[in-house]
């Protein structure tokens, strides 16, 4: 042994120390006391009853039954009153005992003794519990300070080390309210001097949810949030953090939260999507003024404009209706980037779909010297589909059709039935493009090498009709001939067929998608990804 | 019911004048209010038959007009139908919320003033 002691020799001394640290518990000490009292004031209290008794058989001995059973009762009486006095007197020595254990930080059985009381004030004892209570704050800090001397080689002063990191660390009691929180925490003061961590959880469960759960079930537990904001899109001073709780029943600080900054990394990304979200609210604004009064303005001159001027009022109502039909597509295709794209699927006609464009379709094929030539089967099954981005789609090829073909050209619109699909062709006989082409005219921003030189556009519109087509649960496809035209066909399910899984998985494309669309699509639920 | 007064919370001064002259030309009684505020305590103060509600307002979103006057355990405005008109893209969860809410829900851009009127009627007919 390297210190000289036997085995023998350590494991007694370990023993000791065991005991002595028992034995030092300031938490034994009343219970022990309360019965060597009790048994005290009963020992003196049954002598004396004895005694009583003793002089009662000397001086008269023949005591009558009745006799012997009224003074066992009162032997009874004066035992009980006897434990109630000693229990009264002791009331003080237990309470200051009581807050010495607990100003020591052990457990006990009792609660602490409360100030306002006001047995302590009749009693002139507050005074005394009030000592016992400064003393220990007093002492805690210098304790805290001793200890914190005591660890370290170098005196740190741990609070403020914290306010100088970057990460937030936040201290809850096991009451929920924030005990400590380092000035990178954000956390939200209100008038009544009330703290509450700013963080919006927009994922189930809030980390108020969580810790609930955890106070019901778990003694030691961790949990992780990425990507929570401290404040709503848009707010000044807004926050991007991952968030770690651990949680330890028990502790004065349950749960330690830890908050870490990583705006940098996740704000451009977000700033993106509301830079669309706002852009496109921004375009609207002025598309919707100049598509009103357009509108107004053409029924009620249409009297007094020639036939020249009539034109005019078509060419800009079908210009502002295109500049309309592209900022829905960049909306649709941001949505659609993050993931958020969602379709609500109905039982419509092909003939529902096209009704809600026609107007605007044949306007725009007229003001262009297209002829627009629609037909669509009377008998066609009904399809299942959601009927604003469907129509959009629709738009789309048929403006991309009259966009490509020639003046005086036929653009056709078709639907026929195949297999478990309806599906809708757009033809065009108009430029056409090369086999090369064709295999990148899916991606955003794509455009054929020669219309980029005679045609305007955004080369986002296919991109997102094949995302939306596939959304439903299609397939979109292409066939073209250069110089010949171009036919595109997007295809979907008719209703009856795919009706059971709608109403078992609801009238959105979640489950019902991933399963149809070779998983282009994923869990269009997830904000994140 | 015959659809007579219609409230427009709207804080476009273009996009508010076009739709009240339409809706008076068309014959209605047009009542516009420009911040939320003022939008939600008209909405209380008098029986609208219509109120085309804006989302993105001064002092008070149309969302939360909304849910303050249907979204409680009481309807505070049982014989009024309400259409939201906005041109923000909400995000899915708020968009379902207000359309909940609504009897319609519309995208300014997409709607001119005479297919507005035309909305309206339809709903006055009951259809």
């Amino acid at each position: 042994m390297d210190n000289g002691y036997t085995k023998r020799q350590r494991e007694r001394y370990v023993e000791v120390e065991k005991k002595s640290a028992e034995d030092e518990q300031l938490n034994r000490f009343w219970p022990h006391y309360r019965r060597k009292a009790r048994f005290v004031v009963l020992l003196a209290q049954t002598l004396v009853c004895a005694l009583i008794i003793a002089v009662i058989v000397i001086v008269y001995p023949t005591v009558p039954l009745e006799a012997w059973l009224l003074i066992a009762v009162i032997t009874l009486i004066a035992l009980a009153s006897s434990i109630i006095a000693a229990n009264v007197i002791l009331r003080p020595l237990k309470d200051l005992s009581s807050a010495l254990t607990h100003v020591a930080g052990e457990q006990s059985p009792l609660p602490p003794p409360n100030l306002n009381d006001s047995y302590y004030t009749r009693n002139q004892m507050r005074p005394l519990l009030k000592l016992i209570y400064d003393l220990a704050m007093a002492e805690g800090d210098g304790a805290a300070a001793k200890e914190d001397t005591a660890s370290d080689a170098v005196s740190i002063d741990v609070k403020s080390e914290l306010n100088h990191t970057q990460t937030g660390i936040v201290m809850l009691n096991p009451a929920g309210e924030i005990v400590y929180a380092n000035k990178s925490a954000p956390v939200h003061i209100d008038a009544n001097g009330k703290k509450t961590l700013e963080l919006i959880f927009d994922v189930d469960p809030s980390i108020e949810d969580w810790l609930k759960e955890r106070g019901e079930h778990d003694i030691h537990a961790e949990h992780s949030w990425r990507r929570i904001a401290s404040k709503l899109t848009g707010e000044e001073g807004r926050r991007l953090y991952d968030v770690f709780v651990s949680y330890e029943k028990g502790s004065q600080a349950e749960a330690v939260i830890s908050l870490f900054d990583r705006t940098d990394e996740y704000q451009p990304e977000d700033d993106d999507l509301d830079f669309i979200a706002f852009a496109a609210h921004e375009l609207r604004g002025p598309i919707t003024v100049i598509r009103g009064y357009l509108d107004t303005l053409n029924d009620e001159l249409a009297d007094k404009t020639d036939g020249d001027q009539r034109e005019l009022f078509q060419r800009l109502i079908v210009s502002a209706n295109r500049l309309s039909g592209y900022i829905n597509n960049i909306l649709n295709a941001s949505r659609f980037d993050r993931r958020h794209l969602k379709i609500h699927m109905s039982e419509l006609s092909i003939g529902d779909i096209y009704e809600t464009i026609a107007d605007d379709m044949q306007m725009r094929a007229v003001a262009q010297q297209r002829m627009l030539a629609v037909d669509l089967p009377d008998g066609l099954p009904t399809v299942a589909a959601d009927l604003n981005s469907m129509s959009e789609v629709m738009a789309n090829l048929i403006d991309n059709a009259i966009k490509y073909s020639n003046d005086g050209g036929t653009i056709e619109v078709t639907a026929n039935v195949n297999g478990d699909f309806v599906e809708v062709t757009v033809t065009d006989h108009g430029i056409g493009m090369p086999a090369n082409v064709i295999a990148n005219l899916f991606h955003k921003f794509y455009r054929s090498h020669r219309s980029r030189e005679t045609v305007a556009g955004t080369g986002i519109g296919l991109y997102i009709s094949k995302a939306i087509v596939e959304s439903n649960g299609g397939k979109i496809n292409v066939k073209s001939v250069e110089g010949h035209g171009s036919s595109f066909t997007f295809s979907l399910p008719i209703y009856s067929t795919v009706a059971n899984k709608l109403t078992a998985h609801g009238a959105n494309n979640q489950d019902f998608v991933e399963h149809s669309s070779d998983g282009w699509i994923k869990n269009h639920g997830a904000f994140r990804g | 019911m015959a659809i007579k007064s219609i409230l427009i919370i709207e804080d476009d001064r273009f996009i508010g004048e076009m739709y009240v002259r339409s809706l008076k030309k068309a014959g209605y009684d047009v009542d516009w209010m420009v911040d939320g505020n003022d939008g939600l305590i008209a909405a209380r103060n008098k029986p609208y038959d219509v109120i085309l509600l804006d989302v993105m307002l001064p002092e008070r979103r149309g969302s939360e007009i909304l849910q303050i006057l249907r979204g409680g355990a009481q309807d505070l405005i049982p014989n009024s139908k309400v259409i939201v008109l906005t041109n923000f893209d909400q995000a899915e969860e708020s968009r379902l919320a207000m359309e909940h809410n609504a009897d319609g829900y519309l995208i300014k851009a997409e709607i001119t003033p005479k297919k507005l009127i035309s909305v309206i009627e339809k709903m006055d007919t009951g259809r």
